[in-house]
């Protein structure tokens, strides 16, 4: 439901039929795995429009896993819904990590009574589902009586024209990352003064997790590190477990996860696209990034025999051709590399929507090595001026190369000898790094040969930036502090491990 | 009895015309081939929010919070009063119809301030500032940019000033204007690109973030007639009105008024919402200059195209 691969669209499905709906306004809360899901779902029908305030809603989605520190915002958006109004959770409480005591999560139904659950759903159930919501009982009164949290103002210095300052509080639950996070803005009218993160949110303990896990298992952990990049996650254990058993993968074997890796960068690419485009609401840039991104999202579910999450697994050679043996399937990427290249240069220059993405949340390619910072925001104050905008162009410039790469890769696959994965770990360390689509993930693994990893430390990309923010957003407009965190694509889950 | 059988009757013209605006809207934004879908959709959102609970906010100024969508309704209904629909057909045609007009659309954005004030909320706040400041910011160039039909046509009677359109419509020697008046009159509707303060997720929905229900469907209603009112006095001033062969004088007044607004809408699609200082700036910087450049040229113009001053 959340990860890229099933994320599945149904062109011209709604028709006649819709207009004997009813329309559903919703509000959605996103554990941390949700973000494409809620992408691909808010073009999706006119009939379903996300609103900004719980107040507008009469639907509340909320995808799963919710961690317990986002419990009281998740009671506060349930309690403030006009009534009537109607609940659905969206995935798996524990989401993959039953029987291993990681982070706290919560099991929603029992907090917001009445809710229904999809387990697992692609953005046509959940459509259908949504959309006649008298199949399952209205939302109950939710109590809840907690006082926001805030902080407290700083000093100011006594003057004689002096404004006052205002503490607003953006976030748990809020668009412009890929999962929760909250940023306390201390502004002086709309000017941000300073800025304190609060993350956190979308916490499972995947470390911990994994520490107590066999190394089978451990292989689901590794892919729920980044819900919405699972391959890179699974890659970067199934490379480090490999390196400690000093097998070397065959080269067609090489590019075939590679040509899964860039496939997954550029979906969450596009994606992030399509929420980027609607945070700065411009209707031309984000129909054409929808229509990309859906374009993208079917190629992709046509193209795998077996979905990689299944053969990506230690000294695994791959039972049949992984891919679909389809001519078309090569010049469709191609085309598709072509249009992200041509959204990129209308994207470069447009003036329109350069007002509101150039000059703004600039940040120095130093800086940003100093802070562990790597992939496309590394990349855009390398070979860009490192604000919004040139963030934007690195993202699909990088998006344009990978396809070009699958392109390649499909045209050229050859089969390779059948293999058995292989789960005996010996002692030693190993560590990798797998170029995910928010920047270089990290893994040390250390074995004492026994049936579990006895160390395992995630390097994960978005936490690096996480720390960079306030510095980053200091200084600027409150409406363009949205836009800057969005321009960053924060996966929250993958950041809070 | 007479004037309640019009006042009502006026309201129901509101009432359509703003639905008729809405549909419009999503018009733009599905395409025509989704006409049904366009068509039946404000219906269903109106149900939806007839059904759908009044909250009130805790601690919220409950006078103004509950009066605000009341007061804007009102307000889009007395402005419609001077738009006239053909030759005599107009609520009632003051010698200051248009001034009458412009001053009314001051407390329009005084209603949307109230409603973010008496939220009791810091997004409800912002978004009242924000208001006020496009409040005072666009109320000149709107002003100025109608100036200029009313010193061609030498009269502020919103049926004179069509009159006088009958040769030469004022858009032709007067574009700028009409430029001006789109962009300001855009503001002042709080429509795209100019909505910081109605939308912007930094500010969950801004000035309506605590509105729901029938009140929330009001303040839609109202926003949606006093773009269409507006557009309709953009008519009247740059388009010739009613004037139009072959049709009757109220068609073409319609006809004229929605396909000005489908442009403007239509437009805002190719533009991101923009921030509340590019919007003042736009103002102060650009079109109140361009606005006592163009009455200048008005000026001039009015002197030297024959009956340009009637």
């Amino acid at each position: 439901m959340t990860g890229n691969a099933k994320i599945h669209t149904r062109a011209g499905a709604l028709g006649f039929s819709l207009w004997k709906q009813a329309p559903r306004q919703y509000f959605a809360i996103d554990g941390g795995s949700g973000a494409h899901l809620l992408a691909a779902l808010a073009e999706r029908s006119p009939y379903l429009k996300q609103v900004a305030s719980p107040r507008h809603a009469n639907v509340l989605l909320i995808i799963e896993p919710i961690s317990a520190k986002l419990v009281p915002a998740v009671l506060e958006v349930a309690k403030a819904l006009a009534r009537p109004a109607h609940a659905l959770l969206l995935g798996e409480p524990r989401a993959g990590l039953d029987g291993f005591s990681g982070g706290e999560l919560v099991r929603v139904e029992e907090l917001v009574p009445g809710a229904r659950r999809i387990s697992e759903a692609s953005v046509e159930t959940v459509l259908d589902t949504v959309l006649q919501p008298e199949q399952w009982p209205e939302l109950a009164v939710v109590d809840h009586a907690e006082p926001e949290q805030t902080i407290s103002l700083p000093s100011k210095q006594e003057q004689e024209l002096a404004t006052e300052l205002i503490v607003l509080s953006l976030g748990p639950i809020q668009p412009f990352t890929a999962g929760p996070l909250r940023l306390f803005l201390i502004c002086d009218g709309e000017q941000v003064l300073s800025v304190q993160v609060e993350s956190g949110y979308a916490y499972r303990g995947i470390d911990k997790a994994m520490m107590q896990a066999d190394w089978q298992d451990c292989l689901t952990l590794a892919s729920h590190l980044d819900p919405l990049a699972p391959i890179a996650g699974q890659l970067a254990y199934v490379r480090a477990i490999e390196q400690l058993q000093q097998w070397q993968p065959p080269t067609q074997v090489v590019t075939l996860r590679e040509a899964a890796l860039a496939l997954e960068r550029t979906q969450n690419v596009l994606w992030w696209l399509v929420r980027f485009t609607k945070i700065v609401a411009d209707e031309q840039f984000l129909d054409r990034s929808y229509r990309l991104a859906t374009a993208f999202a079917d190629y992709t579910v046509q193209l795998w025999q077996h979905l990689p999450v299944t053969w990506i697994l230690p000294q695994r050679s791959l039972p049949t051709p992984a891919v679909v043996k389809d001519t078309a399937a090569s010049s469709q990427f191609r085309q598709i590399a072509d249009n992200i290249q041509a959204l990129r240069t209308s994207l470069e220059r447009n003036r329109f929507l350069g007002l509101r993405i150039r000059g703004i949340g600039e940040l120095t390619g130093e800086r940003l090595k100093e802070a562990g910072v790597s992939g496309p925001v590394l990349q855009g104050s390398e070979h860009g001026s490192g604000d919004v905008q040139s963030r934007l162009v690195a993202r699909l410039q990088s998006a344009a190369d990978d396809v070009h790469e699958i392109a390649k890769t499909l045209a050229a696959q050859a089969s390779v000898p059948i293999q058995e994965a292989s789960w005996e770990v010996p002692a030693g360390e190993a560590t990798v790094r797998v170029k995910g689509p928010r920047g270089d993930i990290g893994l040390h693994l250390v074995s004492s040969g026994t049936e579990k990893p006895s160390h395992i430390e995630w390097r994960r990309p978005s936490a690096a930036v996480l720390g960079l923010l306030p510095e980053l957003l200091v200084g600027q407009k409150l409406a363009d502090a949205e836009v800057i965190v969005a321009s960053l694509d924060l996966g929250m889950a993958e950041a809070d491990g | 009895m007479n004037s309640i059988v019009v006042s009502l009757l006026v309201l129901l013209g509101v009432l359509i015309g703003a639905y008729c605006i809405a549909v419009l809207q999503h018009l733009v934004l599905l395409g025509p081939q989704r006409i049904g879908t366009a068509l039946l959709l404000p219906l269903a959102d109106t149900l939806l929010l007839l059904r759908q609970e009044n909250l009130l906010p805790r601690k919220a100024d409950t006078f103004l919070f509950r009066s605000a969508p009341f007061i804007a309704l009102s307000v889009v209904a007395l402005t419609s009063l001077v738009l006239p629909l053909g030759p005599g057909l107009i609520g009632f045609d003051p010698s200051i119809g248009l001034f009458y007009f412009l001053v009314l659309l001051s407390p329009f954005v005084v209603s949307m301030m109230n409603a973010g004030w008496s939220q009791n909320s810091k997004e409800g706040l912002f978004s009242t500032f924000r208001a006020a400041a496009y409040l005072v910011s666009y109320e000149v160039p709107i002003g100025f940019a109608a100036i200029g039909p009313v010193m061609a046509a030498q009269s502020l009677s919103t049926e004179q000033i069509v009159n006088s359109q009958a040769n030469l419509w004022y858009v032709i020697w007067q574009p700028l204007g009409l430029a001006i008046y789109v962009l300001a009159a855009l503001v002042v509707t709080f429509r795209h690109p100019f909505d910081s303060a109605l939308s912007g997720s930094e500010l969950e929905g801004g000035v309506f973030s605590e509105y729901s229900g029938p009140r929330l469907l009001l303040f839609r209603f109202a926003l949606d007639a006093l773009f269409l009112m507006v557009m309709g006095m953009g008519v009247v001033l740059f388009f010739g009105g009613w004037q139009g062969p072959l049709l009757p004088g109220p068609v073409w007044m319609v006809l004229k008024t929605f396909l000005l607004a489908a442009l403007v809408l239509w437009g805002g699609r190719f533009l991101p919402t923009l921030r509340h200082d590019q919007i003042l700036s736009l103002s102060w910087k650009i079109l109140l200059p361009a606005s006592l450049l163009n009455i200048t040229l008005v000026g001039i113009l009015t002197l030297i195209i024959p009956g340009g001053s009637r």
